[in-house]
């Protein structure tokens, strides 16, 4: 588990990073877009914030969200795999029905029509789920209808064990690998949303610090101090690169063991 | 079987699934929208009405029929090529939606243009013998594919835009709404949605040549002396075919939907953005009539995909 270091780092230092800010993160405290030095080591933002501050502040519930957006969808999307590899017939034919369309419908447009009818950070959980549990359960029915053709699950049955509890105390850890990488897979949509939403109004309002709203605010400013979009971005990218990294280093060790 | 017959069972299995698909999207589309809180009769009258007048109103614009009625006859409406008209400006929807439909036609087509080359250039980097250099490359689409589009535009717009002042920041389309005769406006668009999608299909489609050089006739052929640019086109990209068309109809439906996030915050007057404002304007046929262009190009798009993987593989086996 080498790889896991860096990626708690990167979490710890978002989670906590508010704790560091020089300054107030959403209070006024010089002009609009100054240049990076003296006070504000990476300037001012739109309103003449510090946009160090507000970039150490930022990403904490960006980050709750959608590892949130990603535990939900996974759990959703790994109970339909498994109910739809194990018992086969219509509930199959049913979830792979859904999936399909979900597949099809364009995940922006339900994304933007439930943004409208509920609060931006619910928006988000429901949106990764509709667009990333059936790719989820789509993995996880194949690895459950392998799984039900191998002997250990029929000896698991003939010892009398339940169904459920033959689920999940037998074929679940089995595929344990499989389903933390969908996790971090749909933690990165659930990001992506996030910042989706939240950049077309919908999500974080003013005058919060969130990496993504801060994009929105700066663009226009970006000639002025560019550091106040670039900072936001590459603490934005940095967290999706780690994350999905991290998952790929993963698979690369699994392959190989 | 013959060929002929075979590939036109392949093709009608492809179509029969796509109209299925397709009419059921549509239901989707229209129960989605229909879910808008806050119909049109209040955003109308911007929420100042009295109740007889909003019922009056809902009466007139056909809102208060039961929803599987409202989805029968919006559907055989759009078939006899009538879209409705905006609930908010009155105008047609085909006006407002024809334009828009072309800027974002035009950004994707040459987007994908741009993601096409760049995707195979670095699948076959990813794919390579080399392991080092592959895992190297394979990780680097890796990272590309899970930047959230955000970040994308913002940081092509402080480097191409504020750094380098090579572009124009906004990219605002002359009045009439056409990007042909503005090339340089193209660009910022067009490049931001480009690159993610080379970085998720390149990395897609590394697998593919992967288990390509792998295969008993490119080892032949590099046994037999074939080298560089010969052996990659003429011996491994061929076997990546099915895979490849797949990938390109993916990137084409995604872009076309992403393109509403770069839309807005360069300001091309395209159908993402149309669909955003549309949205927050609870103007529900435009609404349904951009979603739904947006399904059935996905649509659309897995059905191609499906056809040309079956055109590869009624062909192999009747070689």
């Amino acid at each position: 588990m080498r790889s896991a270091w860096p990626t708690a780092a990167v979490f710890a230092v978002v989670l906590a990073g508010g704790l560091l800010a020089p300054h107030d993160p959403v209070a006024v405290s010089g002009l609009p877009f100054t240049a990076p030095g003296g006070d504000h080591l990476l300037g001012t933002d739109v309103l003449g914030r510090d946009v160090l501050s507000r970039s150490l502040t930022g990403g904490a519930g960006l980050v709750v969200l959608a590892a949130l957006a990603g535990a939900v969808t996974c759990g959703i999307g790994v109970a339909c795999g498994l109910v739809a590899g194990w018992r086969g017939g219509w509930a199959n034919r049913v979830i792979t029905a859904v999936a399909d369309v979900l597949t099809a419908v364009p995940v922006l447009l339900v994304a933007l029509v439930i943004a409208i009818a509920v609060p931006g950070p619910v928006a988000v959980v429901a949106a990764t789920v509709a667009g990333g549990a059936p790719l989820t359960a789509q993995i996880v029915r194949d690895a459950t209808r392998s799984a039900k053709s191998a002997g250990w699950a029929d000896a698991a049955r003939c010892r009398g064990e339940t169904t459920a509890a033959l689920l999940v105390r037998e074929v679940l850890p089995a595929m344990s690998g499989l389903v933390v990488a969908e996790a971090g897979l749909r933690f990165v949509l659930g990001l992506q949303l996030a910042c989706t939403l939240t950049l077309l109004g919908f999500g974080a309002q003013p005058p919060a610090a969130d990496w993504a709203l801060m994009l929105r605010e700066n663009l226009p400013g970006a000639a002025a101090n560019p550091s106040a979009v670039a900072a936001p971005a590459l603490l934005l990218a940095t967290l999706a690169c780690v994350v999905a990294l991290a998952l790929r280093s993963r698979r690369d060790a699994e392959v190989t063991a | 079987m013959s060929a002929a017959a075979s590939l036109a069972r392949a093709g009608g299995v492809v179509l029969a699934r796509a109209t299925a698909t397709a009419v059921v999207v549509s239901a989707a589309v229209f129960a989605a929208v229909s879910a808008l809180p806050s119909d049109a009769a209040d955003t109308r009258t911007g929420g100042r009405a009295s109740a007889e007048t909003l019922a009056q109103l809902r009466e007139t614009l056909g809102l208060d029929a039961p929803l599987w009625q409202r989805w029968g006859r919006w559907t055989t409406t759009i078939l006899n090529g009538d879209w409705g008209r905006s609930l908010v400006t009155d105008r047609p929807v085909v006006d407002l939606v024809a334009p828009r439909l072309q800027a974002t036609a035009v950004l994707t087509a040459v987007a994908v243009a741009l993601a096409v080359p760049l995707a195979l250039a670095l699948a076959l980097a990813a794919g390579t013998t080399r392991p080092r250099s592959a895992r190297r490359w394979a990780a680097f689409a890796t990272a590309g594919a899970a930047v959230p589009q955000t970040v994308v535009v913002a940081v092509l717009v402080v480097v191409l835009s504020g750094l380098l002042s090579w572009l124009p920041p906004l990219s605002l389309l002359p009045p009439g709404g056409s990007p042909a005769g503005r090339p340089d406006l193209l660009v910022l668009p067009a490049l931001a949605l480009a690159l993610p999608a080379a970085a998720w299909a390149g990395g897609l489609l590394g697998g593919a040549v992967a288990d390509a050089w792998s295969a008993p006739h490119v080892r032949d052929a590099v046994a037999r002396g074939v080298t560089g640019w010969r052996l990659r086109t003429r011996h491994v990209l061929p076997f990546v075919l099915s895979p490849a068309i797949r990938a390109v109809a993916v990137v084409t439906a995604g872009t076309a939907t992403s393109a509403a996030v770069v839309e807005t915050m360069l300001g091309y007057q395209g159908l993402g953005e149309l669909l955003v404002t549309a949205v927050a304007g609870r103007d529900t046929p435009v609404v349904a009539a951009v979603g739904l262009i947006g399904a059935l190009v996905v649509v659309a798009g897995t059905a191609l995909a499906d056809l040309a993987a079956a055109v590869v593989e009624v062909r192999r086996d009747h070689r």
